[in-house]
């Protein structure tokens, strides 16, 4: 803890200034000195904690020192000296030596009755200084005070157990009973007996916390956390508690109950109904705080059907028009999450919300302005922003980004809207504002340039008046690099090197050198005259006083000058290495030592990326990142996969992540398979089996241009048998015309895969030849065949005997999302017409719930890209999803998903595709499963 | 007469009140916590628990207020006890008179206590504890065992006592009081 010292605070209470060894010597002095003078004391610890509290450290010895002289303290039996004492022993706990002195000496004001004040000091003290050798020596003690009838005393000692966990959970573990019983001990503060201003009492006034009952949620808490590891114990406890009714008397506790319950269903899916209704109930609880924890649970509840919602956003919407202020904040605080993942849902609020965009507390009106930019359609857009525009000075920079964000999303959701979107960010960017805000508006309409095709030489030219005055070197010096990207292929080049120059004469030497980099990429553009200028302006910046510019302007010059093709390699790569693995690359070079350093850096073994690969990723992070409530929900339910529906797993963010990257340097060392070629793609891991099970089994399939090869990662989970001669029997399944498109030509077995082990075997296919096969996939039996032994216990040797055994694993299907990689385009409807060959079909899904989950699925199974946020439905009848992809061989397919749901039938839905070929669309209609 | 001399000491001490320090040390389970609860005019308990680190306790003789440190003996103190006995009227140090297995620790213990420069001269009563036990050694012993004659930059005095008996606990509350400054 290292606060930034402020120069007032540091004359302390009372005005005098503090020095930290001044201090120090006092106290040492103070605390020796024999009269014990308490007041005096008193105030030399009040200034120590001061210090300590501010910032100031002492060095070990030092604290040490302090902490044994506080000890000569305890002979005083001066009740607020007692308290400092074990405040300030608290403070020292981590930063001295041989703290576990005091605990014999705190251990007797532990046991004091519960009505002396310091009880619940010492208590808490107690708990820091002692360790794990020594914890048993204060459990009955503890065991004592948790159920002291005293709610201080016993929130103490609950508190005290929660942090000791970490230092002995099996001790702490023992106390459960005890905790139980005081979860429903429901302790009211004696009132009576503290009423006056006894000097011996617990000294909290008649308004003290009467009514709060904190102890049942302290010991609720502590109760999950000695639970949390059986699952069984805590749907009980969980059940219990909800059922005990008025018995919860403390919202805050029931608030963690929520939460609790939330974990659970998350976790186990067959707890969902009747812990759906414990949530339902909870919404007409009369504690405010309740109804909003339970609204915010059944909203963020994955895959939540619209009658289960419907209730929650009830609540939600009477809150809207409550008088105090916090309701109403926290009501549309929840509303616009949620509005991100289903506007439709929350539709029947607007109303309510378009009432609060003229409240007077700006943040809830910014929140009902992005809740409605969310929920609202294309027409009632305008009119939103005009709105907005009239309030954005109102709000502090925090809520300017979320706005600036609403509108970014908006604009990669309605992009014929980006003319006005664009005039107001240019608008809001002339404001005054921080780093953060101008960040988020710049990055805005990076993405406008970068999706929205259309709006790129205006939001250009609004970026060059920006960076004419533009205090944060950060943003000038990417504004500039966007500059030289897309400057040169716009129609009017030349305004931008103005723009550009301008920097170079004016800024500091980072945006100077940034500027030169730029204005070098224009020397690439196909006009003599152009080329003449970007030369004239590079070689003044020859003299520059920064020698990197210098060096920028040099090698610029230098390259303008041979031949095109090779200074366009150098000035405007196409690929980029990936900064990831760049960046992991180099880690490992730096530390590898002396060895690693002899020989130099070899660039080619990181993976390069091209420019069109990483505007796709890009889009789909950005896409990604507004719905946060989905990725706050993928949280480990690996376990969930097999149970239906949609797995965490199976969201779009995980299509087309190029795991052939992944895997090419493994596959490359198979000498084998280095003759197949280059990989060309890789699917990501898929289990084969359920992850309990004794052998784990995940399957990936590599492409090559001729071949086939399916990866089986087998991992023995058994911790007294290996296994040895591991294979896969993979059977390819015959075409419809009786042939077999797939001929098996060699396995890579594992010889012998010891007990608790990973193993990797290989199963190498030769893939149809011919052009009229590219796209021929199929389905693939597979069974795991190896000879199991036992592992002798006396030996450690596995027995020579084994049985040879099978196992049958789940199939792997090699299908269209195989052959199609998603790649982000621009412009879906324009993609659409140029491509000749078209073919639809008609599906009907019955097992499918939400259009959100078919339009998962859909995207899932073709491995095609959303385009337009068209990922995200905005009714619940009906919509259409926008697909585009590329083949391996890059041929381009687009498809259209004409979807409607009705609680009847399920989703029905008509797919239609167009493609540069017409088995390619063929397969894509046909790749609905 | 008693309640008289009670009387008379508590009006003495409303004038000449004097204070003093001092620490008991020893071996873990020599009986520390036991004597000082019986200086202190409490009753003998067999089921004391360990103490851990220190404990503080004021025991009152006469005009005399003396404050008793009582330090934890485990191994795992026993580099603490030399901050506790810094400026202090005396040191009690206390041996299991009917254990000889500890006695020679207890004397090595003893050794290195009071050859630090910072207790020098500081006044020291060893009490050989548990006289009431059969086996025990009587006093003339412990003081052979200990080597208490070779120590000769301080006084040292040397009692057979029993906390449980409480033999000898009056001669040792006097012993004290005589430190008093």
């Amino acid at each position: 803890m290292s606060y930034k010292k402020n120069e007032d605070l540091d004359s302390g209470p009372g005005g005098a200034v503090m020095d930290k060894m001044t201090v120090f010597q006092d106290c040492i002095a103070g605390f020796n000195s024999s009269p014990i003078q308490p007041r005096k004391c008193r105030v030399l610890l009040t200034k120590l904690t001061y210090l300590l509290s501010t910032g100031d450290t002492f060095a070990r010895d030092e604290s040490t020192r302090l902490f044994f002289s506080i000890t000569k303290l305890f002979q005083h039996k001066d009740i607020a000296l007692r308290q400092m004492v074990y405040l300030v022993i608290k403070e020292l706990a981590t930063s001295a030596d041989d703290v576990i002195m005091v605990t014999s000496s705190i251990m007797k004001d532990t046991t004091v009755g519960s009505d002396v004040v310091y009880r619940p000091n010492a208590i808490r003290t107690l708990a820091r200084i002692i360790d794990a050798s020594t914890i048993q020596a204060i459990e009955r003690l503890i065991k004592t005070a948790i159920v002291d009838k005293h709610p201080i005393v016993s929130s103490a000692a609950l508190i005290s157990s929660y942090h000791l966990l970490p230092v002995s959970r099996d001790v702490v573990r023992r106390w459960a009973n005890e905790t139980q019983d005081t979860v429903l001990a429901q302790k009211a503060f004696p009132q009576a007996a503290y009423g006056g201003a006894a000097g011996g009492g617990l000294g909290i006034g008649p308004a003290g916390p009467a009514s709060s009952f904190m102890t049942q949620y302290h010991a609720l808490g502590l109760l999950y956390q000695l639970r949390s590891h059986d699952r069984m114990a805590l749907i009980k406890m969980i059940q219990q508690l909800a059922n005990a009714g008025s018995a919860m008397k403390s919202p805050a506790a029931v608030v963690m109950l929520i939460r609790f319950v939330a974990r659970a269903i998350d976790e186990d899916r067959n707890m969902r109904r009747p812990l759906y209704t414990l949530l339902e109930g909870w919404l007409k609880h009369k504690s405010d705080m309740v109804n909003f924890e339970a609204a915010k649970t059944i909203l963020e509840m994955r895959d939540s059907t619209d009658t289960e919602v419907s209730p929650a956003i009830n609540v939600l919407q009477l809150f809207l028009s409550s008088p105090r202020f916090v309701s109403r904040f926290s009501a549309i605080r929840i509303l616009n999450r949620f509005a991100m993942i289903r506007p439709h849902n929350v539709n029947v609020c607007n109303i309510d919300i378009e009432a609060l965009i003229n409240d007077p507390n700006r943040s809830i009106a910014t929140y009902a302005i992005t809740t409605l930019l969310k929920t609202g359609n294309e027409a009632s857009v305008d009119r939103l922003m005009k709105q907005i525009t009239g309030f954005m000075n109102d709000i502090s920079d925090e809520f300017k980004i979320i706005v600036v964000d609403a509108i970014r999303s908006l604009c990669l959701k309605f992009p014929s809207k980006q003319a006005s979107m664009l005039s107001f960010l240019s608008g809001v960017l002339r404001d005054e504002g921080g780093y953060e805000f101008k960040r988020a508006v710049v990055e805005a309409m990076f993405d406008l340039i970068k999706f929205v095709p259309d709006s790129k030489e205006d939001a250009l030219s609004y970026l060059c008046e920006f960076i004419e005055d533009c205090e944060f070197t950060k943003l000038a010096v990417r504004i500039l690099h966007l500059l030289g990207e897309e400057g040169p292929s716009t129609a009017h080049p030349t305004k931008y090197i103005r723009y550009i120059y301008n920097r170079v004469v004016l800024e500091n030497a980072i945006v100077r050198a940034a500027a030169v980099t730029a204005l070098s990429k224009f020397s690439l553009i196909d006009d003599a005259s152009v080329q003449e200028s970007v030369k004239v302006l590079l070689t003044r910046c020859l003299d520059d006083p920064d020698d990197e510019v210098r060096d920028r302007a040099a090698m610029a010059l230098r390259l303008s000058a041979t031949e095109k093709l090779i200074a366009k390699e150098y000035l405007a790569p196409e690929s980029v290495p990936s900064l990831g693995a760049l960046e992991q690359q180099l880690i490992l070079y730096v530390t590898g030592g002396p060895d690693a350093a002899s020989v130099a850096f070899d660039i080619s073994s990181v993976p390069f990326i091209s420019k069109d690969q990483a505007d796709a990723d890009q889009f789909r992070a950005k896409t990604m990142a507004t719905l946060p409530i989905l990725g706050a929900s993928s949280i480990d339910s690996g376990s969930g996969a097999g149970s239906g529906g949609v797995s965490p797993s199976k969201t779009p963010a995980n299509i087309g992540e190029d795991y052939a990257q992944k895997y090419a340097s493994s596959l490359a060392k198979i000498p084998e398979l280095q003759a197949f070629g280059a990989l060309i793609r890789s699917s990501r891991p898929v289990p084969l089996t359920e992850s309990e099970t004794e052998y784990v089994i995940t399957g990936i399939k590599h492409l090559y241009k001729e071949h086939l090869v399916l990866q089986f990662d087998v991992q023995n989970t058994l911790p007294d048998t290996v296994l040895d001669d591991v294979s896969v029997i993979a059977n390819p399944s015959t075409a419809d015309d009786g042939t077999e498109p797939f001929v098996e030509e060699f396995i890579i077995a594992i010889p012998r895969l010891t007990q608790e082990s990973t193993g990797t075997i290989y199963v190498a296919f030769t893939r149809p030849s011919g052009e009229e096969h590219a796209y021929t996939g199929g389905i693939f039996s597979n069974t795991l065949r190896f000879t199991s032994k036992e592992i002798d216990p006396t030996t450690g040797e596995p027995e020579d005997e084994g049985y040879e055994d099978e196992y049958q694993v789940e199939d792997i299907e090699i299908g269209v999302a195989d052959f199609l990689v998603p790649t982000y385009v621009g412009n879906f409807q324009h993609m659409w017409d140029q491509l000749s060959f078209e073919t639809s079909e008609t599906y009907s899904l019955a097992g499918v719930s939400s259009l959100s989950e078919a339009c998962l699925s859909v995207i899932d199974s073709l491995s095609m890209q959303p385009l337009e946020g068209s990922e995200t439905p905005l009714q619940n009848a009906t919509h259409v999803l926008k697909l585009f992809a590329r083949t391996l061989q890059g041929g381009k397919v687009v498809a259209l998903v004409r979807m409607a749901y009705s609680a009847k039938t399920g989703v029905t839905l008509k797919i239609s595709a167009r493609a540069e070929d017409e088995r390619v669309a063929h397969m894509v209609v046909g790749g609905i499963a | 007469m008693s309640w008289f001399w009670n009387f008379y000491d508590f009006i003495l001490s409303l004038f000449w009140s004097s204070e003093m320090d001092i620490t008991l040390l020893g071996l873990q389970n020599a009986g520390k916590t036991s004597l000082l609860r019986v200086l202190g005019g409490g009753e003998f308990t067999s089921d004391s628990i360990p103490t851990i680190g220190f404990s503080m306790k004021r025991v009152r003789k006469g005009r005399v207020n003396i404050k008793c440190w009582d330090l934890g003996g485990q191994p795992r103190f026993r580099s603490m006890w030399e901050r506790y006995c810094k400026g202090v009227n005396a040191i009690l140090f206390i041996v299991d008179s009917a254990d000889p297995a500890t006695l020679q620790i207890a004397r090595m213990e003893f050794e290195a206590l009071i050859s630090k420069p910072s207790l020098e001269g500081i006044p020291v009563l060893v009490l050989g504890n548990k006289n009431d036990l059969a086996d025990a050694y009587d006093v003339d012993s412990v003081i052979d065992i200990m080597n208490l004659k070779a120590v000769d930059d301080r006084e040292v005095s040397c009692y057979s006592i029993s906390a449980k008996e409480r033999t000898n606990v009056d001669a040792v509350l006097s012993w004290l009081v005589s430190k008093a400054s």
